[in-house]
């Protein structure tokens, strides 16, 4: 019976909702992170009856046909790209992100990742690195005597070396944004690397037009809500769950069958 | 009397196909801008088929079939997203898509930017805008469609989405991919109000597709208990008519 197969397409559908769901909330507290939805679809119809084919010689014809669909299927896991709460950290290394842009992270197979997570550390050679250790681009490396390490909205980094009593230019961190920043490519690790449907990066300084600003000693939390993941979560169980009543009630007719004699 | 198995086979065939209709609901009760369908049912008689049981007067027998499976096109719940590029048609209209095939239609609004900055379907198939595919350079932002479907950007405006509606949307064909067909040219929709941010859930509601699950199953069964008595009737006519009377 057909029931059987369209309902199975559907319970695998809101089986990868309730992944995707999963993964929203347990990432719900990671830094950066980016929310991410199902988009589904409706399969072949089939037409059983087709519409408009004539019904007599004398030209009517069947004004609406028998359309029957054949399920569902997930067409798309796109990610929200929305920006996050910003939290106050107070930490020197910690920067948000408000607006658009990524920060630049040299990755250790060559490729450069492109992050939200602004919470960097100073390594032992005195470069500006994210939590795994990979340094952001362009490098930043932060001589031992200095201290009062400021970053400006714009992304140029400060310090005052030794005694000094004027500020000293490190760097300047730089964004990178995409036309179509959804087609990303999430690789863990609060990563993300360009995809061909990202398109390529423009770089340019935070404050540039169409680029956001840096705030330092803050950082970006996840743009998940949980309130709606919650209703989301019910949502794909109930579907699931009459999914499935639908398997029983195409097995009831089966069995209905299988008893005539 | 033998109709009756066959009366009762029409209607079971119906049914069938009924509960496939709403197994199909089902499936997509989370998908964006799907329209739920119903499948219609009718009387058919059939030229021949009598029932000559009584003397005065033929009856003649009437069967089941499908009649129509109508796509019911009211609007969906609209859920916020936050997403620049979920857009939604506030009551009646559709958005155009440029597929391979030709010009197609669709109410979910769940587009994305492709990597030449089109404003696309998850497929990858051009929305388009009263002068053609919407398209976004790369150092744009702050994209708005205003409610009256005019489309903006930090580079100024970008043109208006093309919405159509149709007379008799009952002649559109659904064809997968959240899309549908027609023969007959739509129409332009000036009055069309959409929505930023949001997103046009799929208007199945499952207490009623349960509903009528439950009454297919019941129907159903119904009818095997009639067919199996009718078969019963007949085994019992036979025994008892080829007993010999001692």
């Amino acid at each position: 019976m057909k029931a059987l197969n369209i309902a199975a397409t559907g319970m695998m559908a809101q089986e990868m909702n309730v992944n995707i769901i999963s993964n929203n909330i347990a990432n719900m507290r990671t830094t950066g992170y980016k929310r991410q939805r199902v988009d589904f679809q409706d399969l072949y119809n089939q037409n059983l009856r087709r519409q408009g084919a004539s019904t007599s010689e004398a030209g009517t014809i069947v004004p609406a046909g028998v359309q029957v669909g054949s399920g569902v299927r997930v067409v798309a896991t796109p990610r929200i790209m929305s920006q996050g709460d910003i939290e106050q950290t107070d930490k020197d290394t910690d920067v948000a992100v408000r607006g658009e842009g990524y920060v630049q992270v040299q990755m250790p197979d060559g490729r450069t990742g492109y992050t939200r997570d602004g919470s960097f550390e100073i390594d032992a050679t005195g470069t500006i690195v994210t939590q795994d250790g990979y340094s952001v681009l362009p490098a930043i490396t932060v001589p031992p005597n200095s201290k009062d390490l400021t970053i400006s909205q714009t992304g140029t980094v400060q310090v005052t070396v030794g005694n000094a009593t004027t500020p000293t230019v490190l760097g300047q961190i730089q964004l990178a944004r995409f036309v179509n920043k959804a087609g990303l490519e999430a690789i863990g690790d609060n990563l993300f690397v360009e995809t061909t449907s990202s398109g390529a990066a423009l770089v340019g300084n935070p404050g540039d037009e169409g680029f956001g600003t840096m705030l330092q000693g803050h950082l970006e939390m996840a743009n998940v809500v949980p309130v709606s993941e919650l209703s989301s979560l019910i949502a794909a169980q109930r579907a699931y769950e009459m999914n499935s009543r639908i398997i029983r009630a195409a097995d009831e007719m089966s069995q209905a069958i299988a008893n005539l004699k | 009397m033998e109709n009756a198995s066959l009366v009762g086979l029409s209607r079971q065939i119906v049914l069938q196909r009924k509960l496939t209709v709403i197994a199909d609901n089902l499936a997509n009760m989370t998908t964006a801008g799907f329209k739920r369908e119903d499948l219609g049912s009718e009387e058919a008689f059939m030229p021949k088929s009598r029932t000559n049981l009584f003397e005065r007067r033929d009856t003649r027998d009437s069967y089941v079939r499908e009649k129509a499976t109508v796509t019911d096109f009211s609007q969906g719940e609209i859920e916020l997203t936050g997403n620049p590029f979920d857009l939604v048609i506030e009551g009646e209209g559709f958005f155009v898509v440029q597929a391979p095939e030709g010009e197609r239609y669709a109410r979910g609004g769940n587009f994305v930017l492709d990597s030449q900055g089109r404003l696309v379907t998850p497929d990858g198939y051009p929305v388009q805008g009263e002068g053609g595919d919407i398209v976004f350079a790369r150092n744009e932002h702050d994209v708005a469609v205003g409610a009256d479907g005019t489309v903006s950007s930090s580079a100024g405006e970008k043109g208006r989405l093309r919405i159509v509606n149709f007379a008799n949307p009952g002649q559109l064909v659904k064809q997968g991919k959240n899309l549908f067909r027609s023969q007959v040219a739509p129409t332009a929709d000036p009055d069309a109000r959409v929505k930023q941010g949001a997103i046009e859930r799929s208007n199945v509601s499952g207490i009623v597709e349960i509903n009528t699950m439950i009454e297919v199953t019941r129907a159903y069964e119904q009818i095997s208990d009639l067919i199996k008595k009718q078969s019963d009737l007949s085994s019992k006519a036979i025994e008892r008519l080829g007993s010999l009377q001692a």
